[in-house]
């Protein structure tokens, strides 16, 4: 029995590829097994090349992998673009009769199948468009797995547009499964895993997910490549989760939106890429200055300017960590995979409410928009109010004393409605009511009793994700999305005999310097990161005096392989 | 009132000897003798005060400006905001509580150039926030340059050949785009413009009053006398608020300044076509113990 499989789908953009992968995905995940779903695509709706793989594995599935089992083409780039993928073990499907192609001009390595899915899809009675299922039906069968299930999923998927559609699509997807068994044998026979009970969602799924189980209550953004899914997804469900969803004007207006409704008592976050990010600076030091709780989602992309939407980068990393006039406490989370997506978006928004201020939830195209495994112990969540003073005396001045200073900087706050609690929320400098001040005292005191809260906050950060194997000589840090492909990676290499160790960062500030210091201070740290110049370096060096000599970087828009980093960490030790 | 330690009340009373509550501030206006700001500070608690509505309700937003630095002078809570940001802000903080009423004071600068985005989006939306432009035709807290407002051929200390582009007409923007009720009016007729506030703040829906406001500093030829020589109002030429083509031909006169009434629609506002906020406030949704079982199952 086979314990993991990688199957990719490519095509013209607009044939319903990614429906076709999300269908395959599911059928793998309903198989028990670990699914990471990575998506290829340019920033065009109809035309361009487009790709969906899945990796599944039985024993967890952290990141794509480059050799592909199962190729299906539906056009002819699809067919010599992913030559380098392939290998004498796989398998390309592909439609003659549909592309007239002549297979042999592709000088393909491997065994080929001609599958004439569109024939199949309007002789079961469909329209061309079922040919995705003719693909399901036969690539269920090629791996060994189970045709019911695939059945169940198209069920579950179709069956809000009635019953006569799931009908055609099931039958589309027999046609598929049976033509393959009458002329081929399968690849593999998939065992069956154990995260049955898990769920697969895009990382930005998980964040909207997690966002909803912190108490989310409204959410402003415009839509910006990669982060417009979390808009569809909270858009499309609000009706049953009761938030506010607001597509502003600008991302300018959607933060300095959500800045008034953190001032009127709601827990408020917005979520952008880099370009929209940089409208939302000014809003950051609004945030900061007023206390107001915010989480600003930004899901990076290669920059700078437009740079290259569809893409993945972490090149913005100083820049989050930097963004605003002047100084203020922020928390800058980075999650690693769709577990942490969910867990520290849920978080953010109680540490924003907690500290009156700035949380940055960082992630980039490959972890927002990639599909992943994860568990969630519970659908129940408990969140507290914290940091609201419901009763408030106003003094003699006939304001309430919101910015009154405090032990751990944190001032209990009045929400408007609530009588006695007078103050203004400030975009100025000002005193204990908000009022404007320039007095170098008062300056003094309000933003000594800011970065108060930093100390505090410094305290919430908890151990950071950490593997080590005995005899490891090289200890590989990363901070994000990395997180996923240095756990292939580390297997692939201890497969070679070289044992390492690894630190994932997803609470990148306050900096964990200790831990950091602890963890690669007697080791040789190879620094694994996105970007040109080596932002999570630097960071190290400023923060923990440590320089930083070796480094894997990435910046030509594609995620990192595990083979990848496996044969550079070869040269390198 | 002066009592031991505190500091005296300004005196502002209008002509009828009305004093207004809320006045009771440590801090006292900043603004230069014979400013029209003065007045519509004025004007604004008569307008407040006109609404009968609770005042820890009510809930002022401030662009950034001479306008804006009313912020420190008024007992209600209050929302400084970023230059140009004031109409987002208030947007948000009406969505997030649609109990409160909402008042954004903005000059001309704010509403019509920096902000002039979420103005032309937000109208739109007819989201229920009462703005109150004071429109001074310059930038007169960073000394005086031309503003959107400002008249062709103007010299300010940004134009000092005269400015080249024509003024906005925000009035005629307004009428033509969907906003609820528009009107302009002066910061020389204190109770006028207390009632027109009153009135705005009433109107469920995008309420705009651009008020004519004096600065004898940076823009002295158009002084108090003469708004009053070029002053027509619309109560007089019988216009009909109801009609919009008739409000856009008076908007776009040259040869005179109407003030008035120009448009009031009765229309739902934003966030009565919300379904999520049709039980109630969103600020009052309890997030004690959230269940995500129904949206889970998509991901299994």
């Amino acid at each position: 029995m086979a314990n993991e499989l990688n199957w990719k789908v490519a095509g013209f953009a607009g044939e319903g590829i990614m429906t076709t992968g999300l269908l395959f995905s599911k059928t793998c995940a309903r198989h028990g097994m670990s699914i990471f779903d990575y998506t290829e695509y340019p920033s065009l709706i109809r035309g361009g090349h487009n790709t969906y793989q899945v990796y599944a594995n039985t024993s967890g599935a952290f990141a794509q992998r480059k050799m592909v089992d199962v190729l299906v083409a539906l056009n002819r780039n699809s067919l010599s673009f992913h030559k380098d993928e392939l290998s004498s073990d796989s398998l390309v499907i592909y439609d003659q009769d549909d592309d007239k192609v002549d297979i042999n001009d592709y000088a393909l390595p491997c065994q080929v199948f001609n599958l004439p899915m569109v024939k199949l899809a309007i002789d079961s009675g469909g329209q061309r468009l079922m040919a995705n299922n003719v693909i399901l039906g036969a690539s269920v069968y090629f791996f060994g797995m189970s045709l019911d299930i695939l059945l169940t999923v198209i069920t579950a998927v179709f069956q809000d547009k009635g019953e006569s559609v799931v009908k055609l699509n099931a039958g589309a997807a027999l046609a598929g499964y049976e033509y393959a068994k009458a002329h081929a044998k399968p690849i593999m026979q998939i065992d069956k895993g154990p995260f049955e009970q898990y769920l697969t969602a895009t990382g930005n799924e998980a964040i909207s997910l997690g966002a909803l189980a912190g108490g989310l209550q409204f959410y402003a953004a415009y839509p910006m490549t990669p982060s417009s899914s979390i808009l569809h997804y909270l858009s499309a469900t609000a009706k049953q989760t009761n938030i506010v969803v607001k597509h502003a004007e600008d991302e300018i207006s959607a933060i300095n939106m959500a800045c008034g409704a953190s001032f009127a008592g709601a827990r408020a976050m917005v979520g952008t890429s880099g370009g929209g990010f940089c409208y939302m600076t000014e809003g950051l030091g609004l945030a900061g200055i007023a206390e107001l709780p915010l989480v600003v989602f930004e899901g990076m992309r290669p920059g700078p300017a437009l740079g290259m939407p569809t893409w993945t980068a972490q090149g913005d990393l100083g820049f989050i960590l930097n963004a605003s006039q002047d100084e203020f406490p922020r928390f800058v989370l980075t999650p690693g995979d769709a577990q942490e997506a969910f867990e520290l978006t849920r978080i953010a928004l109680e540490l924003a409410e907690k500290y009156q201020t700035l949380v940055m939830l960082v992630s980039d195209k490959y972890l927002s928009e990639s599909r992943l495994t994860f568990k969630l112990e519970s659908t129940v969540f408990k969140n507290k109010r914290q940091a609201f003073n419901g009763n408030p005396q106003p003094d003699e001045s006939g304001f309430f004393p919101r910015y009154l200073e405090s032990e751990n900087g944190v001032s209990p706050r009045t929400i408007p409605g609530t009588a006695g609690g007078t103050y203004i929320a400030n975009s100025y400098e000002h005193d204990k009511y908000g009022l404007a001040a320039e007095e170098g005292s008062i300056r003094l005191e309000q933003m000594d009793k800011r970065f108060r809260k930093f100390d505090a906050m410094r305290s919430e950060v908890p151990r950071q994700y950490e593997e080590r194997e005995a005899g490891a000589e090289v200890t590989l840090v990363s901070f994000g999305s990395t997180k996923g492909v240095i756990r292939a990676a580390r297997t692939l290499l201890k497969k070679d005999g070289i044992p390492t160790n690894t630190l994932n960062l997803s609470w990148i500030w306050p900096f964990p310097k200790d831990q950091v210091k602890d963890i690669i201070g007697n080791g040789r740290p190879i620094v694994v990161e996105g970007n040109k110049q080596g932002q999570l370096a630097r960071l190290i060096a400023q923060e923990t005096g440590m320089m930083i000599n070796d480094y894997i970087r990435r910046y030509d828009g594609r995620p990192f392989y595990a083979e990848d980093i496996a044969s550079e960490v070869k040269k390198l030790v | 009132m002066a009592t031991a330690g505190a500091q005296s009340e300004p005196q502002v009373q209008d002509r009828y000897g009305r004093s207004a509550a809320g006045l009771k501030v440590p801090k006292h206006p900043t603004w230069c003798p014979g400013c029209g700001n003065y007045a519509i500070w004025g004007a604004i608690k008569l307008g407040l005060e006109g609404t009968k509505y609770p005042k820890e309700k009510t809930v002022i937003c401030y662009d950034v400006g001479c306008s804006g630095n009313m912020a420190d002078f008024n007992a209600y809570y209050g929302f400084h905001s970023l230059h140009g940001r004031a109409l987002p802000a208030a947007v948000g903080t009406k969505l997030a509580n649609h109990e409160l009423k909402i008042l954004v004071v903005i000059g001309d600068g704010g509403c019509y150039g920096e902000g002039g985005t979420h103005f032309l989006n937000l109208m739109r939306g007819n989201h229920d926030i009462c703005i109150l432009v004071h429109d001074n035709h310059r930038y007169s807290l960073t000394t005086g340059q031309m503003s959107p407002t400002t008249d062709k051929g103007i010299k300010t200390k940004s134009t000092p050949e005269g400015s080249i582009e024509e003024p906005m007409n925000p009035m005629a923007i307004a009428i033509s785009n969907h906003a609820t009720f528009i009107a302009r009016e002066f910061a020389g007729n204190i109770p006028k413009l207390g009632s027109r506030i009153t009135e705005g703040l009433n109107h469920v829906g995008f309420s705009l009053i651009d008020v004519l406001q004096p600065c004898p500093v940076f823009n002295p030829a158009q002084s108090y006398d003469w708004y009053r020589e070029h002053m027509i109002q619309l109560e007089d030429e019988g216009h009909d608020p109801s009609d919009r083509l008739k409000a856009w031909k008076q908007a776009t006169r040259s040869d005179k300044l109407p003030i008035g009434l120009f448009v009031k629609e009765e229309k739902p506002a934003y966030h009565q076509q919300v379904s999520e906020l049709a039980t109630g406030p969103l600020v009052n949704k309890n997030i004690a113990s959230v269940d995500l079982a129904s949206l889970v199952k998509d991901f299994q």
